[in-house]
């Protein structure tokens, strides 16, 4: 095992994990970059200097092209289950890579590679199935594609200068793919505008975090509803809305302090 | 010449169009002369030649030729139906950078190449399906159509990894092969929006613009589809193994589409969902060509790739000249449309041979032979029979064209061709020769500055008419192609490059590496031969 490359490995997976457990969307786009960024360093021997310099600014590239078309935005749903469930879910996905390394065959690629792979695909899923704002689907979707590469490194013989730049091409289309959806979901309404628009029930908010808005007093963090056209002369109704959290944080009830009994004058 | 000046005149003439999109008639025009420069440089590929970028093979071949030429000839058409009838912003720098990808993908030998380039023009689909200022539904379309390409890239990016490796320890084992199998066939069939997989297409039909529907349904899922092709003769098929399973469900899946694709197209009054699901219908009939591990398939598979997309856009570009012409596409405010429009009820009429055809026809041919290559006898004869039902589609459309017309037609532009304003007349003052020559010759300039002056608003007027015109000639196009004509049979017959040095490696106990470490040889021409030769 090549210690080197199980660390990147282990850098991709937690970038990975960062990216479907984070709702802060920064903090989702840095767990993307972090994938993709570490994509074309999980390989043996390593690709030349231009393919891995292709490779960067394409991941830069399309974490920019994330970062303008989600502009304004700043939550997403995140995980259900909490991080520590999705590490440990990726965890598991990758011991199951590394020990089938090959899939029948001997390999050609490092068996990180591959675990890596599995992690990224496992983490992949949720999102994608579950997923009600299209930023989640779109990182399912990243992770998706990021995982089948590194299996494919994994098994197969590295790839060569040229197949990096398509997977560099490959790279800017997802990001930009993801911007130009996440502009129309937020010109829309919000990111998850667009299942409101269809009847698809909201992403409810998950209960085992905090929510971050409230230490910097904003908004709470609610899918915004589509916005209808209003008609000159026609008074429309605002449409119904999911139950949003409370804005202010409610004061902490004080316990007025029990005043000492007065001492009773039989005791004489 | 090889493919890479395609390449780049694509990747150029498309991202200057997008990034002049906000000024439609700049972008429009970029992409116009692109597509021009496309077709010329397409014409001028050579099938032999091949070039080395960064160890990546890219080879020509006559049908990467064939197919180069025409997407560019048909987005042209498509472009043209567009201005006159919607112009959208963003489809024609889409549709060439679209086809760049594709043309990237075909001529790639390496099927892992192959499938990274047709997954990233298929992204580049997205911008059209959810464009900025289009309403939630339009994200929501787009958010399910990247996630169908995200899984689809990822099925095929693992089914080629998988198999692409000395493969005598996974000869023992015929379980891998029909997984690689089962999962390269599902993407294909989910690109395509086969039955039972179509709710992301039948979304993208309703959201997507027109012109840019045969380009989202058909160009680029063919393209996948022909790569799958060359994946599945390299890499499967020598094996001779039986799959009978991984063929059965593949089958299945082309088999449900082409029959319920139909019905679905006739039961639908909106005419984008009908080109939507007759392109579902012939769809079919490629994923039956997954189905075909024999090189009898490989011909017709390839043959009716190309037949159903052009087939498919000029359908498109039909749909788009009359909504474009009667500011509607349901079918029943439809009514008397063919009377304001016969250039385009002849159109009809020639789509909808091409679309059935008949015995004789290489449309007819391709479709029968992997029909009965890929299902057994009762079903194969009733499934070939299938396509004829189209007849009632086609004719529900042309009954209610020459029906009494509808207020939506009779508000609508007719195809009768007009003038914008009467040209001033001019009387001879003159009285001697030489004077009555000069004014004659004013006259005539003048006439011509009339003329000119009122050209753009002539062509404005004339929309309709001009529109039919391009979709004549495109459904013009789609029946050559159908009765075989460009060299299709010839194009589809010849194995790529690749292929054709690359079949060997893959038999068990073979050690060499198939794919990209083959040189493929600069002088082997396309030739009548089977593609591979199973492994004994």
């Amino acid at each position: 095992m090549n210690v080197a490359l199980a660390i990147v490995a282990g850098l991709a997976v937690a970038g990975a994990v960062l990216a479907v457990s984070a709702r802060d969307v920064r903090a989702t786009v840095l767990g993307v970059l972090i994938v993709l960024i570490a994509g074309p360093l999980v390989a043996s021997p390593w690709p030349s200097p231009a393919a891995i310099l292709a490779r960067v600014a394409a991941g830069l590239l399309a974490a920019r092209l994330l970062t303008i078309g989600l502009r304004g935005e700043e939550a997403t749903a995140g995980t259900r289950i909490g991080w520590p469930a999705e590490a440990l879910a990726a965890a598991a996905a990758a011991v199951v890579g590394f020990g089938s390394h090959g899939l029948g065959a001997a390999a050609l690629g490092p068996a990180e590679a591959q675990a890596a792979g599995f992690a990224l695909i496992a983490l992949a899923i949720s999102p994608l199935v579950t997923g009600r704002d299209v930023l989640r689907l779109g990182i399912g979707s990243v992770l998706l594609v990021s995982g089948a590469l590194f299996i494919r490194v994994g098994l197969d013989n590295p790839p060569r200068d040229g197949e990096q730049l398509v997977i560099s091409l490959l790279t800017i289309s997802l990001g930009g793919a993801i911007g130009v959806i996440g502009a129309a979901a937020r010109a829309a309404g919000g990111l998850a505008a667009s299942s409101v628009a269809i009847g698809l029930p909201v992403p409810r908010l998950p209960d085992a975090h905090r929510d971050i808005r409230r230490e910097v007093g904003v908004e709470p963090i609610s899918p915004k509803p589509p916005v209808a056209p209003k008609e000159p002369g026609v008074a429309t109704e605002p449409p119904a809305v999911a139950k949003a959290p409370r804005a202010v944080p409610r004061a902490p009830r004080r316990r007025t302090p029990r005043t000492p009994k007065p001492p009773s004058g039989d005791a004489s | 010449m090889t493919v890479l000046p395609f390449l780049v005149v694509a990747a150029v003439a498309g991202t200057c169009s997008l990034i002049l999109r906000a000024s439609r008639g700049w972008s429009t025009t970029i992409a116009i002369v692109g597509l021009l420069a496309m077709t010329w440089v397409a014409i001028s590929l050579s099938p032999d030649a091949a070039i080395d970028i960064g160890g990546t093979i890219l080879a020509g071949s006559a049908w990467l030729r064939l197919y180069a030429i025409l997407a560019s000839v048909v987005a042209l058409g498509l472009i043209a139906v567009d201005v006159s009838a919607f112009h959208e912003p963003d489809a024609p720098g889409v549709i060439v950078i679209a086809i760049g990808a594709a043309v990237l993908a075909l001529a790639s030998p390496h099927a892992g190449v192959a499938v990274l380039a047709a997954t990233a023009g298929g992204l580049a689909g997205v911008l059209v399906a959810a464009p900025l200022g289009a309403a939630a539904r339009a994200a929501f379309v787009g958010a399910r159509e990247l996630r169908a390409l995200a899984i689809t890239g990822a099925l095929a990016i693992l089914a080629t990894a998988w198999l692409a490796r000395p493969l005598a320890e996974l000869a023992t084992q015929p379980a891998v092969f029909g997984l690689a199998y089962l999962a390269f066939g599902a993407a294909v069939a989910v690109r395509f929006g086969a039955i039972p997989f179509h709710f992301w297409a039948a979304r993208v039909a309703d959201a997507a613009p027109g012109v840019a529907l045969p380009l989202l349904m058909a160009w680029l899922p063919a393209a996948f589809a022909a790569v799958a092709l060359v994946w599945i003769d390299q890499s499967v098929a020598p094996m001779a193994l039986p799959l009978s399973t991984e063929r059965v469900l593949i089958a299945a899946i082309g088999t449900v589409s082409i029959v319920l694709g139909l019905v679905a197209a006739l039961v639908q009054d909106d005419l984008e969902h009908v080109v939507g699901y007759s392109i579902v219908a012939d769809a079919g009939v490629a994923v039956l060509g997954l189905a075909v591990l024999d090189p009898a398939g490989w011909e017709p598979a390839r043959t009716w790739l190309l037949v159903f997309v052009v087939g498919r856009s000029a359908f498109a570009a039909w749909v788009l000249a009359i909504h474009g012409g009667f500011g509607t596409r349901r079918l029943p405010d439809l009514a008397g449309w063919a009377r304001r429009a016969p250039v385009l009820a002849a159109s009809l009429v020639a789509i909808a041979a091409t679309s059935i055809a008949w015995p004789g026809l290489a449309a007819w041919q391709a479709r029968s032979t992997l029909i009965d290559l890929a299902l057994p006898r009762p079903i194969a004869v009733l499934v070939m029979i299938a396509p004829i039902a189209a007849i009632a589609i086609y004719g529900r459309i042309l009954l209610v064209g020459v029906g009494q017309p509808d207020t939506a037609v009779r508000a609508g532009r007719g195809e009768r061709p007009r003038w914008p304003a009467s040209l001033p007349r001019r009387p001879m003052a003159g009285v001697g020769g030489l004077e009555r020559g000069f004014e004659r010759a004013s006259h005539a300039l003048s006439g011509t500055l009339d003329v000119a002056w009122l050209l753009p608003t002539a062509v404005r007027t004339n929309r309709m008419p001009l529109a039919a015109v391009a979709v004549l000639l495109l459904s013009g196009l789609a029946f050559l192609i159908a009765g075989g004509g460009l060299g299709v049979r010839e194009a589809a017959r010849a194995v790529p490059q690749a292929a054709a040095s690359d079949t060997a490696p893959s038999g068990p106990g073979s050690t060499a590496e198939p794919g990209p470490s083959a040189e493929p040889s600069a002088t082997a021409s396309p030739s009548p031969q089977a593609s591979f030769a199973p492994v004994p």
